[in-house]
C-alpha cells in the first residue's frame, strides 16, 4: 500500500479511536463486570435483618397477592420463577402522571396481603446502564439517547477496527510477538495496543456489530421505513419479533392452573429447556397467554419460547431448528454479545476480553496523544486529552469500586434506605473529582498514585462483604464468583501498575507525561511510516 | 471531518442497498429483516472506510452523495416502498 494512503488509514483509525475510545472504555470495563449480571444481582442482596425463609415461596399465592394489590400487573408481567418468586410489570401513573416499570417479590408480601418494599441495592442495574447507555437516563421516548449514542460509537469502533486491520495486516505475524521492553514508553504502549488488537480482533468485531445492531435498531428501522419500506415497516417489525400477538380480551375470565403446571407443559413441549422467565399476558383472561422463555443449552442461538394459552394449549414453539429466520438471526446477536451460550468458562473469557479491550482503548488514546505531540510539537489538545483519558479511566474504575462498597456497606447503617441512590451518586462524584484532579496534576504522578490505590479498592470489596455478611461471601456460589471476579480485577490492576513501574525504571517517560514538551522536542514517525519511508 | 461525513452519508446508502437486495432476492423481504439490518450494519462500516482511500476529501463524499441519489432512484423502480410484505 502507498505510504500516503497508509497514513490516511492510520489517521482515520486514530481519529475514530480517539472519538469513541473513552465511551468504549466505560462500556468495556462495565461490560466486563456485567458479564456476571445475574450473579451480581444475587451478590447485591443484603442479608441485614432478613430472616431465613422456611422454604420456597408459593408462586401462585404470590401471583394472587400481586394482582389483587396491583391489578395492572395482570395485563402484562414478567414472572421470575425462583425460591423467592418475582415479577416486573408496568404500573400506569395516577392522574396523568407517567407510569413506571416496577418489581416485586413474594417476600414483599405479608400473610395478610400487605405489601412492603424495602429499598435495596440496584448495583447490577447501574453497572448494566453504564455499559449500554453510559449511565445517561433514557427519556422514555422513541429513542433512548444513551443507547443510541453507544450504537453510533459502536459503528465508529467497527470502522476503526477495519482500518486497524488494513494497517496491520501486512505485518501481523511480526507484531504478534513484538511486545518489546526496550525503547521509550510509547513503543511499549504501541506494541501492547497492537498485540491486544490482533489477539482479540474477532471478539471486537462481534462486539461492534452486535452492539451497533442493538444500540441503533430503532434508528435503522426509522431510516429503513423512511427510505425503503415505507410506514408499514413498524407493524411488520412488531409482527416478526413478537412471540405472539397482544391479547384481544372479550372480558371472559378463566380459572388459572398452578404455575408449576404451565412450566411442566412448556417442558413437555421442549424437553430440557432451562426456564428464565415467563411473560404473562392477560392473567385469568380466557384470551390470555403465557410465553415460557428460557434457553436450550448446547446451541449458540439458545433462546427458546413456548407460548401457551391459559388452558395450557401450545400456541407456538420457537427453538433451534423450529423458528422463523428472523428469530434464528436475532438469537445469536444477543448470545454473542452477552456471552451466555457456553457456561462459566465462556463468561470468564468474555470478562478477560472485556478488560483487555479497556486496556486497548486507554493505550490507543495514549498513543494518539504522544504521536500528535511528537509530530506537531507541543500541543494543549494532546496534553488535555491525555489527562482527560487518565482521569476518566481511573475515575470509572475507582467509581465502580466505590459503588460496590456502598452497595454492600450502606444497608448496615442508618442510611440503608438511600443505598440505590448513594451507589450511583458516589460513582459520579468519584468520576468528577478524579477527572478534575487529573486535569491539574502531573499525569505521571497521578497515574502512579491511582494505580497503587485502585487494586486495594477492589480487594476491599470481598473484605467488606466478609466483614458484614460473614460466610455468605464464600458459601453462596454467585457471591463467591463475583468476589473472585473483583479479586481478578484487583490482580489485573496490580499487573498494570507493575508494568507501569517497570517502564519507569527502564526508560525515560514521554515528555507529555511530565509536562516537559518544548518546541525543541524531536518529531517522531511511527514504525510503519519509518518502514515505508525506508522502502520508498 | 471527512470520516464524520462519510459515516453519515453511508448510513442511508447502506440501508437503501439492503432495500435493493430485498427487492431482488426472491423471498419475502419481511422474512429476513433482521439479517438485512445486520448486513446493512457491516455495509455501513465498510462504506465509511472508503472515505480514507482517495487523497482529497471531497471525491469520496461527493461519490457517496451521488450513490445515494442513484440508489434512491433505482429503489423507486421497484415496488418495495409501501408494498405488501
Amino acid at each position: 500500500m502507498k505510504a500516503d494512503r497508509l497514513r490516511r488509514f492510520i489517521d482515520l483509525h486514530a481519529w475514530l479511536g480517539m472519538v469513541s475510545g473513552l465511551a468504549l472504555f466505560v462500556a468495556f470495563f462495565a461490560g466486563a463486570i456485567n458479564v456476571f449480571h445475574h450473579e451480581l444481582h444475587h451478590w447485591q442482596e443484603s442479608h441485614h435483618g432478613h430472616e431465613q425463609a422456611a422454604g420456597p415461596a408459593d408462586p401462585d399465592h404470590f401471583l394472587q397477592q400481586l394482582i389483587s394489590r396491583f391489578p395492572a400487573s395482570a395485563d402484562r408481567m414478567y414472572f421470575l420463577p425462583d425460591e423467592d418468586p418475582g415479577a416486573m410489570w408496568f404500573q400506569p401513573g395516577e392522574d396523568g402522571a407517567p407510569g413506571e416499570w416496577r418489581t416485586a417479590h413474594a417476600s414483599n408480601f405479608a400473610e395478610d396481603g400487605s405489601f412492603t418494599q424495602q429499598p435495596g441495592s440496584e448495583l447490577a442495574d447501574f453497572v448494566n446502564e453504564l455499559h449500554y447507555e453510559l449511565g445517561i437516563p433514557g427519556n422514555g421516548g422513541l429513542i433512548n439517547i444513551g443507547m443510541t449514542l453507544m450504537g453510533f460509537v459502536a459503528v465508529l469502533y467497527g470502522v476503526a477496527l477495519f482500518s486497524g486491520l488494513i494497517i496491520h495486516w501486512p505485518k501481523i505475524r511480526k507484531e504478534l510477538f513484538a511486545l518489546k521492553h526496550q525503547g521509550n514508553l510509547r513503543r511499549y504502549w504501541k506494541n501492547l495496543h497492537n498485540l491486544i488488537g490482533i489477539i482479540s480482533f474477532p471478539f471486537h468485531l462481534i462486539m461492534s456489530v452486535t452492539g451497533a445492531a442493538m444500540g441503533l435498531f430503532t434508528v435503522m428501522a426509522i431510516v429503513l421505513g423512511l427510505l425503503v419500506f415505507g410506514p408499514q415497516l413498524q407493524g411488520v417489525i412488531q409482527k416478526e419479533t413478537d412471540v405472539w400477538p397482544p391479547v384481544q380480551s372479550q372480558g371472559e375470565t378463566l380459572a388459572m392452573a398452578p404455575m408449576a403446571d404451565y412450566l411442566a407443559a412448556a417442558n413437555n413441549e421442549l424437553p430440557g429447556m432451562d426456564v428464565g422467565w415467563v411473560e404473562i399476558r392477560g392473567y385469568g383472561d380466557a384470551a390470555g397467554w403465557m410465553d415460557v422463555a428460557g434457553s436450550q443449552p448446547g446451541f449458540l442461538g439458545h433462546h427458546v419460547h413456548v407460548v401457551l394459552d391459559n388452558t395450557m394449549k401450545p400456541l407456538r414453539i420457537s427453538a433451534p431448528g423450529e423458528r422463523t429466520f428472523n428469530f434464528a438471526a436475532i438469537s445469536p446477536v444477543y448470545s454473542l454479545h452477552f456471552g451466555d451460550y457456553g457456561g462459566v468458562w465462556v463468561k470468564l473469557l468474555y470478562f478477560a476480553m472485556g478488560l483487555l479491550g479497556s486496556l486497548l482503548f486507554v493505550s490507543g488514546n495514549v498513543l494518539w496523544c504522544e504521536r500528535r505531540s511528537d509530530r506537531v510539537g507541543p500541543s494543549r489538545s494532546s496534553a488535555f486529552l491525555l489527562r482527560l483519558t487518565l482521569g476518566l479511566c481511573f475515575g470509572v474504575v475507582s467509581g465502580i469500586a466505590f459503588s460496590f462498597l456502598v452497595s454492600k456497606l450502606l444497608p448496615y447503617t442508618p442510611w440503608a434506605a438511600l443505598v440505590a441512590s448513594a451507589e450511583r451518586q458516589i460513582f459520579w462524584w468519584v468520576l468528577v473529582v478524579l477527572v478534575l484532579w487529573s486535569l491539574r496534576a502531573s499525569p505521571l504522578r497521578f497515574s502512579g498514585l491511582w494505580l497503587r490505590i485502585m487494586p486495594f479498592l477492589y480487594l476491599a470489596i470481598p473484605v467488606a462483604q466478609v466483614a458484614v455478611e460473614g460466610s455468605h461471601a464464600w458459601q453462596e456460589p454467585d457471591a463467591l464468583l463475583v468476589n473472585l471476579v473483583v479479586v481478578a480485577v484487583a490482580a489485573c490492576l496490580w499487573g498494570v501498575r507493575a508494568q507501569f513501574r517497570k517502564r519507569l525504571r527502564l526508560a525515560e517517560p514521554h515528555p507529555l507525561w511530565v509536562g516537559k514538551v518544548t518546541r525543541d522536542h524531536p518529531k517522531h514517525l511511527t514504525e510503519t511510516e519509518l518502514e515505508n519511508q525506508g522502502a520508498s | 471531518m471527512r470520516a464524520l461525513f462519510g459515516v453519515l452519508l453511508s448510513l442511508p446508502l447502506s440501508m437503501m442497498l439492503m432495500g435493493l437486495a430485498a427487492a431482488w432476492v426472491p423471498v419475502p423481504w419481511n422474512s429476513w429483516l433482521v439479517l438485512q439490518l445486520i448486513i446493512g450494519m457491516l455495509l455501513w462500516m465498510s462504506l465509511s472506510l472508503l472515505v480514507a482511500l482517495p487523497e482529497k476529501a471531497w471525491p469520496p463524499l461527493v461519490g457517496l452523495l451521488v450513490a445515494n441519489g442513484i440508489v434512491w432512484a433505482t429503489l423507486q423502480t421497484t415496488g418495495i416502498y409501501g408494498g405488501a410484505a
